[in-house]
């Protein structure tokens, strides 16, 4: 760590072989921020006649890490006009988001980029051929795995590139962000509530039983979500199976759409329905998840409302253990607003804390937009 | 905890992009329908009172009951607040 004061990192190579700082759950990388002199593109632009081609050995690169679900990013000194230039779909073979360009240090562009995909800086890749930007993210930015373009295709076999299920929906993962920009730029323009706002974007949300076909999604979205994860960890495979199968066990999934493009499975609530409390039956959530890019879009205020009304159908309570820590903020916000409440006792022997609704509070509404289906869409 | 109570408006309106906000009072729910506080804008809100005035309300209120109104946030940011930071002004 740089102490305070020392405000310029010792400019100096990466050391051969694997950079610091390795390892972490596998598939950690969530998106690869790209420079472009030299780098993404073979030569410096502005030293050009015109535009250098894309550097040809990094193109299947972006392609393989478009397959894997990862999405790619540029962070580069060059002036905003070379945008243009990443918009050239005959040039690339994946869409690039959130690209930051101009004067700046390089780690301030990665923390906005982390900032506008809601993603943590431990979910960033960034290659510059230039020593100097990778010492200088490196410093400020440990978190960060820092490439040079030689240490790329090698680096596609590691773990922290290689997510362990790649669904559908993490495929199209670069068009929907560049949707969610279009989105939130509409949303500003509008000046509307978020109610009124989300009725103009014509959201629909579809809550229905999941099936055996959502499973890979279910374990992706478990290992993915951070900011709304009741757990705050991933669930594996089996274990969540075990849940699809159990007797007693209610996993419902929340599929989302709207004019800007369809979303997917974007949340989703694993629900015991066997337990009970003196006072009655109860349902344990023990898992309740939700994508951040369907962040803003009344999905997680949806989930809840459903389930408030489902378990209050039934005359059950509804008990929702989270363990809680600055990440999943957002989560709590979502359950307060919901009207539930966590236990004056504090965190359980397993560190969760159980949030609970009143049985006597009248379960809020569900948005018009939402439907609930009976069954899962075939 | 007057001034405070605008400046907290002049986030408000600003994160939600909406003006009618600097208007909010100070005992109208948040989470109610007439603000809208969801976990967006609720996260938006809790990261720049951390920022402007140093006080990390998440962190101490696991119930977050100081998001139920204007004054009770005011009330919950006053007791806690270092200096604020110069406050930016709220957009026109």
């Amino acid at each position: 760590m740089a102490e305070p004061g020392r405000p310029q990192p010792v400019a100096q190579p990466t050391p051969p072989g694997r950079p610091e700082p390795a390892g972490g759950p596998a598939g950690r990388v969530k998106c690869v921020v790209w420079d472009l002199d030299n780098t993404l593109l073979s030569g410096t632009w502005l030293e050009s006649a015109g535009p250098p081609p894309a550097d040809p050995s990094l193109l299947p690169v972006l392609a393989e890490l478009g397959r894997r679900g990862v999405l790619n990013s540029v962070a580069s000194r060059n002036p905003a006009q070379t945008a243009a230039l990443l918009q050239d779909p005959a040039g690339w073979p994946v869409e690039f988001v959130a690209a930051q360009f101009g004067w700046g240090r390089k780690s301030e562009a990665l923390g906005r980029v982390a900032a506008e995909l809601s993603i943590g800086l431990d979910a960033l890749a960034f290659v510059d051929d230039d020593p100097y930007e990778r010492a200088e993210v490196a410093n400020a930015l440990p978190a960060v795995l820092v490439l040079s373009p030689e240490d790329v295709p090698d680096a596609l076999g590691w773990p922290e590139l290689s997510p362990a299920v790649v669904t559908a929906e993490a495929r199209r993962r670069a068009s929907a962000y560049a949707q969610a920009r279009r989105r939130q730029d509409a949303a500003r323009e509008s000046g509307q509530s978020t109610a009124d706002f989300l009725r103009w974007c014509r959201t629909e949300l579809t809550i229905s039983p999941a099936t055996a076909a959502d499973l890979p999604r279910l374990v992706e979205l478990a290992a993915r979500t951070h900011q709304f994860n009741s757990l705050r960890r991933a669930a594996p495979e089996p274990e969540l199976r075990g849940w699809l199968a159990a007797a007693g066990y209610r996993v419902t999934v929340l599929r989302l759409a709207d004019r800007f493009g369809a979303d997917g499975l974007v949340g989703a609530a694993v629900v015991d329905t066997t337990g009970s409390t003196p006072d009655g039956p109860q349902w344990r959530v023990q898992l309740l998840m939700m994508s951040c890019r369907a962040m803003g879009r009344g999905v997680i205020e949806a989930l809840l409302a459903w389930l408030a009304r489902a378990a209050a159908a039934e005359g059950a309570a509804v008990a929702v253990p989270a363990r809680l820590d600055e990440r999943n903020v957002p989560l709590r916000l979502a359950l307060v607003a919901a009207g539930f409440r966590a236990a004056d006792a504090g965190p359980d022997a397993a560190g969760l804390t159980w949030f609970r609704r009143p049985r006597a509070a009248p379960p809020p509404e569900l948005p018009e937009w939402a439907s609930v289906a009976t069954a899962g869409p075939r | 905890v007057t001034d405070l109570a605008d400046a907290l408006r002049g986030i408000l309106a600003e994160l939600t992009g909406r003006p009618e906000l600097l208007s909010v009072p100070l005992a109208t729910p948040l989470f109610g329908t007439a603000v809208g506080l969801d976990s967006l804008t609720g996260t938006l809100l809790l990261r720049a009172v951390r920022a402007r005035y140093g006080v990390d309300v998440a962190d101490e209120d696991v119930n977050l009951d100081a998001l139920a109104t204007l004054g009770t946030l005011s009330a919950f940011v006053a007791q806690r607040a270092t200096p604020p930071a110069p406050a930016t002004p709220a957009p026109g």
